[in-house]
């Protein structure tokens, strides 16, 4: 198991997260490839709050998780981070000519074009929950979210990664693709070959560490006005 | 002008762009990585239509622009694209390991912490503008992009670049705040505004910015030509 307090590369992750977020905030992108470099790192936990304070925000100037800090290096952004573990270490990259530039290719595809639309639907589906507007937005995204998994079905076809080997964009893509849960499973459960794609991802070794010591992270406690949210939830 | 017809680089654009030649389509940031690198390059423009046709499509799975071409290799995406070229090339990357990781660092934030609340904000302005919600959402959305800026912004500080020289993540991040020009949003940080006209000024951005403005005039000549 590659966490080790001694380390030399710390990554930070909150110590605690609404039970819907958890399998999802974006340090589990870090571990995972951190992971499948087979790199330990160690974990700053972060309390609710304390990534706006002036300590953090040192690190990640909009008050996020994750960061990496190795040495004198400090940088923020999972897609950055992701593409600098896949430079450094063997096990990101596909085969071939322009290795690099493919696999950024996809992390970037992952973030810019697959991500946006299924961030949105979270907005409309938890944050947005109470406004009169939710519901009646919720159609128009779910065609955006359906056409580009259409798209990417039909790119990735019969092939088991995205691009030869399995790379840092095949990491990413997993990874947003697996936003796509719950009402919305039907979305991806239309393409069995995409299913298929996330699913092998979803089974990597190194993914599995990643996930179970992701979620052992959550030790901290609820705040107050979390209760209120939940009640809500169950209303 | 590095824009020519056998250069061994081919990157596609809109044969009529939706914005009017303001730059806000993504091959300007091609164009411009380009322009400072010195590198030649060839256009090839697509219509609507051809941006969704599989001969696209297999240069860009999700049938849109721009595309790089170099050889065997074909990428999409306009910030991979712009990496490629800032590895490939000198001037938009430094030299130092670590500072080239954090001008990486600063091409994702442009484009997934910065640009996702301004492309929300403007896609609601041209999908829900006709919603009874669309004016008591708006406000939630502007209020999703002053939080990054506000970040942004002071971060900045009084540095005239993100860290230390321009780099491949000024050029990115300016192209996003381009977006918002014009909406009395990034006009309220001074130092944005400034950091937006460095980057406008630079003789590469103009020089990027003309060519793809040149192709909008004359698909308007093309038009008019058609009508007569």
């Amino acid at each position: 198991m590659p966490i080790d307090p001694e380390a030399p590369i710390t990554i930070t992750a909150f110590d605690w997260v609404p039970p819907f977020a958890r399998g999802q905030v974006r340090d589990l992108r870090v571990r995972w490839a951190l992971e499948e470099v087979g790199q330990p790192y160690a974990v700053r936990y972060l309390t609710r709050g304390e990534q706006k304070q002036d300590d953090h925000r040192a690190r990640q100037p909009f008050g996020q998780v994750p960061t990496y800090e190795e040495g004198d290096l400090t940088l923020f952004e999972s897609g950055a981070i992701v593409l600098h573990i896949a430079d450094r270490w063997p096990g990101l990259l596909p085969d071939g000519p322009d290795a690099r530039s493919r696999a950024a290719e996809w992390v970037f595809a992952a973030l810019n074009t697959v991500e946006p639309d299924l961030s949105d639907m979270a907005m409309a589906t938890i944050f947005e929950r109470d406004e009169s507007w939710s519901k009646p937005r919720i159609p128009a995204i779910r065609e955006r979210i359906g056409e580009k998994l259409r798209e990417l079905s039909d790119r990735l076809g019969d092939s088991p990664w995205l691009d030869g080997e399995f790379s840092a964009g095949d990491l990413m893509m997993i990874s947003v693709l697996r936003m796509v849960e719950g009402d919305d499973a039907f979305l991806i459960e239309a393409h069995p070959n995409l299913l298929a794609y996330r699913t092998r991802g979803e089974e990597r070794p190194a993914f599995r560490r990643a996930l179970s010591d992701h979620m052992a992270g959550f030790t901290g406690k609820a705040p107050p006005e979390f209760a209120a949210w939940e009640e809500g939830e169950k209303a | 002008m590095p824009e020519t017809n056998d250069a061994p680089i081919t990157i596609t654009a809109f044969e009529s762009s939706p914005d009017k030649g303001q730059g806000l389509a993504r091959d300007m940031r091609v164009r411009w990585a380009l322009e400072e690198a010195g590198q030649p390059y060839a256009v090839r423009l697509v219509s609507f239509a051809e941006m969704k046709e599989p001969a696209h499509r297999a240069l860009h799975p999700f049938g849109q622009i721009p595309t790089y071409e170099e050889g065997d290799l074909a990428l999409f995406e306009s910030g991979a694209i712009v990496l490629h070229i800032a590895e490939r090339l000198a001037g938009l990357l430094p030299d130092d390991a670590d500072a080239r990781a954090r001008a990486i660092t600063w091409m994702f934030t442009a484009l997934n912490t910065i640009e996702p609340p301004i492309v929300e904000r403007e896609q609601a302005g041209y999908l829900e503008r006709d919603k009874s919600w669309y004016d008591e959402r708006l406000p939630l959305l502007e209020d999703r992009v002053l939080e990054r800026l506000d970040d942004l912004s002071h971060r900045l500080g009084d540095g005239d670049w993100l860290d230390g020289t321009f780099s491949a993540g000024d050029l990115l991040m300016v192209t996003v705040l381009r977006r918002l020009e014009g909406a009395g949003i990034v006009e309220e940080y001074p130092n944005l505004a400034a950091y937006i006209a460095r980057g406008e000024a630079r003789p590469a951005y103009q020089r990027a910015f003309a060519d793809q403005l040149a192709v909008f005039e004359a698909s308007l000549k093309a038009e008019t030509s058609n009508a007569d």
